[in-house]
């Protein structure tokens, strides 16, 4: 069931090349996050499904209809700002409302859908207060709550939680994930920020300069990224550049340490490198035998980030970071002092460029 | 956001009147050029301005208004800058009424402003009219009083921009008392706005005209209006010597400030 | 010992925090002399009699129909180069910050309307008076786009067969302003010359406005489904309302107090309130200097009106403007 399809969006401005090349199917109801650095194009992708740019070349395709040419003002798609754009001559009910008088709605009408609207943010209190009489977090539920009244097809957020402090935007993110589940809203969402993206999407584009990097679930996304850029935006990761032993067996060596890898290195041809990642949270203390994956280190620093404590160390010439879960049992090496760590074969990561 | 770029499309009609705009700034001024050229028939020459700069008396006017508003400035920015000084270090709070007190020279017309002056300084007990010196007296604390609305801001805005409290601090902190913090330090920080503010001073007192008019002091403005009420080129001339002037000064204004701003760059990039 | 000494200070100085304000006397003592004595010396005379008793006699100044004449005529004209000024100013202003004007001009404007607001004066005067003055440059090329209605056979036969007396109209010079009765010694040059500073100063005070003009809010407008047309009418201008308010009042008042321009362009033909209060400083043309002193308290309390009415207008414009 396709609703809301991207074919072959290409954009420049000017010389430089914004977008090139996107290809996306969303789901009815999905929500998809674009994400990626500032300047990777995923904004410039909103704004196209909004209607405010053109590609360059392409389709934007809604519930069949062809909608790449039709202008902004006949989408029937909501959209949320970075900030805000809340107007500021207007209350709280004619902003939420504003849709529906453009659209010719009766008074009545109206009436009904913004308290309706009101109640689904819980701010049914700010009826008739002004924008700058509310808070930031106030503001851009009153803006979401403006972009649903309209009953769009689809639901953009633009960076929606960026401009707020780090408790409200927790807050908001929760609240915006609960009224998009509740009423079953294709969604896309923009944002630079990993944390929100895993927590709230369905589905995660990632982006870079332009391009898609990888399409999947959250838990694709972490825990098998498919390009060192993946790999190095979402989540922190050890790379370490690595030269092919046994492409068969699967060992590589750094170093002249030799790793075990569980995915095994097909297509690998002996002597030839590959970049090799493994997530800090993947190491351990060597706790009992093994025989594959362990490694002689040098403890280097230990810091402490509450509920993890992460501690850098020195295998090989190579520093690599090592998260564990902060526990009072937990006994922390000294700095300097020799250790032995561990990862499985199934953590360790080869990633394509 | 900073991956769109603003491409606006300029149209027929943001043109239109931009050109009108940019005819209606440089017509007059054009027009004022041509004509105070013109005085001798056929021929393109400077025979109004030779005129005006062989008239002693333009020259008694412009020494004389040089002369005041060179006073003018040392006064007002002997009475602001410790004044607001002081305003921000020790009476923050007396902001608003500051603000409100040196806006009323716009809110009160220069007309009005000079006409109280006279009725009140004219007789005693505060005569200020029996000696030529007692009026210039009058005559300045009229300029500074017209002025302050350009020499507050000035100054208070360059004051905002450093962050007083913690200058003077760091200087006592090192022992200096308080004429040296404003000496060796706010002031040598200041001199980018005071030189501001003076400029617009200058520039004003350059071109007043009420104070000196009904006063009857030989300045630059009663004279012009003379000037012109008898003859035809050279009023055009003297215009153009007046806008230059104020040009040179605001000119120098905008030498200064963006040098300055140039040396910051550069501290900041090296 | 030393250090009890300096508590003891300390607490003194805290007790009076009124010396705090010893700083600002030597200001405030200036302030006193030199404007408000002056101000108060208008204000009590334009409420007493010449023997010293209140009164509100003075007040029948505004009787005399010159007085009325000229309060009528500097209300007109500040109305008019208010209303044309600001107009001309906002048109220009949009376009150098929303209409995507060249860099090159949107840099001569702004920093031309800084000088040219403050231009005023007699310089400005005689700038005009060379310019589109009788004898003035563009009016004498004005002037010389004429034709001769003998050379235009058709055209004077068509006139003439609409009852036009030909003969009369030898020489036509259609671009001439003077031809249509414009003066630049009248209020029609007055209009004219004080707009040169009316309309950048309305360019210096709009501009923060049209710049505060989110694009966002354009965007939000257009994606609920309003037309640009619905935009402008429903979110720009009544955001900007207060800020076109505001800024034509202080136009007002600029145009209002204004009085070198109209001295050195007219001579004091056209009867302005600011030019008769000048006549009044130096021969007390209405016999009774009290009646003088009320003819200048009626232009304050204008000034005073305008002033106070735009720094309301202000603060509601930069309080939307915050959120």
């Amino acid at each position: 069931m396709t609703h809301l399809e991207l074919t072959h969006i290409h954009k420049s401005f000017g010389a430089s090349v914004a977008v090139e090349d996107f290809n996306l199917t969303v789901k009815q109801g999905e929500f998809v996050s674009f994400l990626g650095p500032s300047g990777c194009g995923k904004t410039t992708t909103l704004r196209m499904v909004a209607g405010f740019e053109l590609p360059t070349s392409g389709n934007v395709t809604l519930n069949g209809k062809d909608l790449t040419y039709v202008p902004p003002n006949k989408r029937n798609v909501g959209m949320v700002f970075q900030s805000y754009a809340l107007f500021p001559n207007m209350t709280v009910a004619q902003n939420v409302g504003y849709g529906l008088k453009i659209a010719g709605k009766s008074k009545n009408e109206i009436e009904e859908r913004v308290r309706e609207m009101l109640s689904l943010i819980q701010m049914d209190k700010f009826y008739s207060r002004y924008p700058y009489q509310l808070s930031g977090g106030q503001q851009q539920r009153v803006a979401l709550a403006r972009a649903l009244a309209i009953q769009p097809e689809l639901l953009l957020l633009d960076e929606p939680l960026s401009a707020l402090d780090a408790k409200i935007r927790f807050e908001l993110r929760q609240e915006i994930r609960r009224i998009q589940q509740k009423l079953g809203i294709t969604t896309i969402y923009v944002t630079h920020d990993q944390e929100e993206a895993l927590s709230l999407s369905d589905r995660i584009v990632v982006m870079s300069q332009g391009k898609i990097e990888q399409v999947g679930n959250p838990f694709e996304i972490y825990n098998f990224p498919q390009t060192r850029f993946v790999a190095k935006f979402v989540g922190s990761l050890n790379t370490v550049t690595a030269t092919v032993v046994d492409p068969a067996k699967g060992i590589a060596s750094f170093d002249g340490i030799n790793l075990e890898i569980a995915q095994g290195l097909n297509g690998k041809n002996k002597g030839e490198e590959v970049t090799i990642a493994i997530r800090p949270e993947r190491f351990n203390f060597l706790a009992e035998q093994r025989k594959e994956n362990v490694f002689d280190c040098t403890i280097e620093n230990i810091t402490f980030l509450g509920s993890v404590v992460r501690v850098q160390m020195k295998i090989g010439n190579s520093i690599f970071n090592m998260d564990t879960f902060n526990r009072p049992s937990l006994k922390l090496p000294n700095i300097g002092g020799k250790e032995q760590v561990t990862c499985s074969n199934k953590a360790v990561l080869v990633l394509a460029g | 956001m900073d991956e769109i770029m603003s491409r606006k499309r300029t149209s027929f009609f943001t043109i239109f009147w931009g050109i009108l705009a940019l005819l209606y700034f440089f017509l007059p001024i054009y027009g004022t050029l041509d004509f105070s050229l013109r005085m001798e028939r056929g021929i393109l020459g400077f025979k109004a301005y030779k005129i005006i700069f062989a008239d002693p008396r333009f020259w008694e006017g412009f020494r004389y208004s040089v002369t005041m508003a060179v006073i003018t400035i040392i006064v007002s920015a002997a009475i602001f800058v410790p004044t607001i000084y002081w305003m921000y270090l020790k009476v923050p709070q007396a902001r608003p009424i500051m603000e409100i007190i040196t806006i009323l020279p716009f809110v009160i017309p220069g007309i009005i402003l000079v006409f109280g002056l006279i009725r009140t300084f004219s007789r005693p007990p505060l005569q200020l009219t029996t000696s030529t010196f007692k009026t210039d007296i009058l005559m300045i604390a009229g300029y500074v009083i017209i002025s302050m609305p350009y020499m507050f801001r000035a100054v208070d805005v360059g004051m905002r921009s450093i962050d007083v409290r913690t200058l003077t601090e760091a200087a006592q902190s090192l022992g200096s008392n308080w004429f040296h913090v404003l000496a060796d330090v706010i002031i040598p920080n200041l001199r980018l706005a005071i030189l501001g503010g003076s400029l617009i001073c200058f520039a004003t007192v350059m071109g007043e005209l009420i104070l000196a008019d009904f006063l009857v002091r030989p300045a630059l403005g009663p004279y012009m209006v003379r000037l012109g009420l008898t003859k035809a080129y050279e009023p055009a001339a003297l215009a153009i010597i007046s806008y230059s002037l104020t040009w040179f000064s605001l000119g120098l204004l905008q030498f200064f400030s963006s040098r300055s701003e140039r040396q910051k760059q550069q501290v900041i990039t090296t | 010992m030393s250090q009890m000494f300096a508590t003891r200070q300390r607490k003194l100085w805290r007790e009076y925090p009124l010396w705090n304000w010893v700083g600002l006397f030597p200001f405030f003592i200036f302030i006193v002399f030199f404007l408000v004595f002056p101000s108060l010396r208008l204000f009590t005379g334009a409420f007493t009699n010449q023997e010293g008793g209140l009164t509100l006699d003075n007040l029948k100044v505004f009787e005399n129909p010159n007085v009325l004449k000229a309060y009528i005529m500097s209300l007109q004209v500040s109305a008019i180069t208010a209303f044309v000024g600001g107009f001309f100013g906002f048109l220009v202003a949009y376009s150098i910050t929303q209409g995507g004007a060249p860099r090159w001009m949107r840099n001569v404007i702004s920093t031309f309307s800084g000088l040219a607001a403050n231009f005023g004066g007699v310089p400005l005067a005689f700038s005009f008076i060379a310019t589109i003055g009788q004898t003035g440059i563009i009016t004498a090329m004005l002037k010389k786009a004429c034709f001769n209605l003998e050379n235009y056979g058709a055209l004077a036969q068509f006139l003439a067969s609409g009852g036009v007396n030909v003969s009369d109209i030898t020489n036509v010079c259609p671009l001439n302003p003077y031809t249509y009765g414009f003066s630049l010694y009248s209020l029609s040059g007055l209009v004219l010359a004080y707009t040169y500073f009316q309309f950048p100063l309305m360019i210096l005070t709009i501009t923060p406005a049209l710049e505060g003009l989110k694009k966002e809010w354009y965007e939000a407008s257009t994606n609920l489904g309003a037309t640009p047309a619905k935009y402008w009418r429903d979110v720009a201008l009544p955001v900007l309302m207060p800020s076109i308010l505001g800024a034509s009042l202080l136009l007002f008042g600029n145009a209002f107090g204004a009085y070198a321009t109209a001295r050195a362009l007219t001579g004091g033909s056209i009867p302005l309130v600011s030019i008769y209060i000048g006549q009044q400083i130096r021969g007390d043309v209405l016999g009774n200097p009290n009646e003088g002193y009320a003819l200048a308290f009626g232009m304050v309390a204008i000034m005073t009106l305008t002033i106070v009415a735009y720094s309301l207008l202000q603060r509601r414009a930069t309080r939307w403007m915050k959120s």
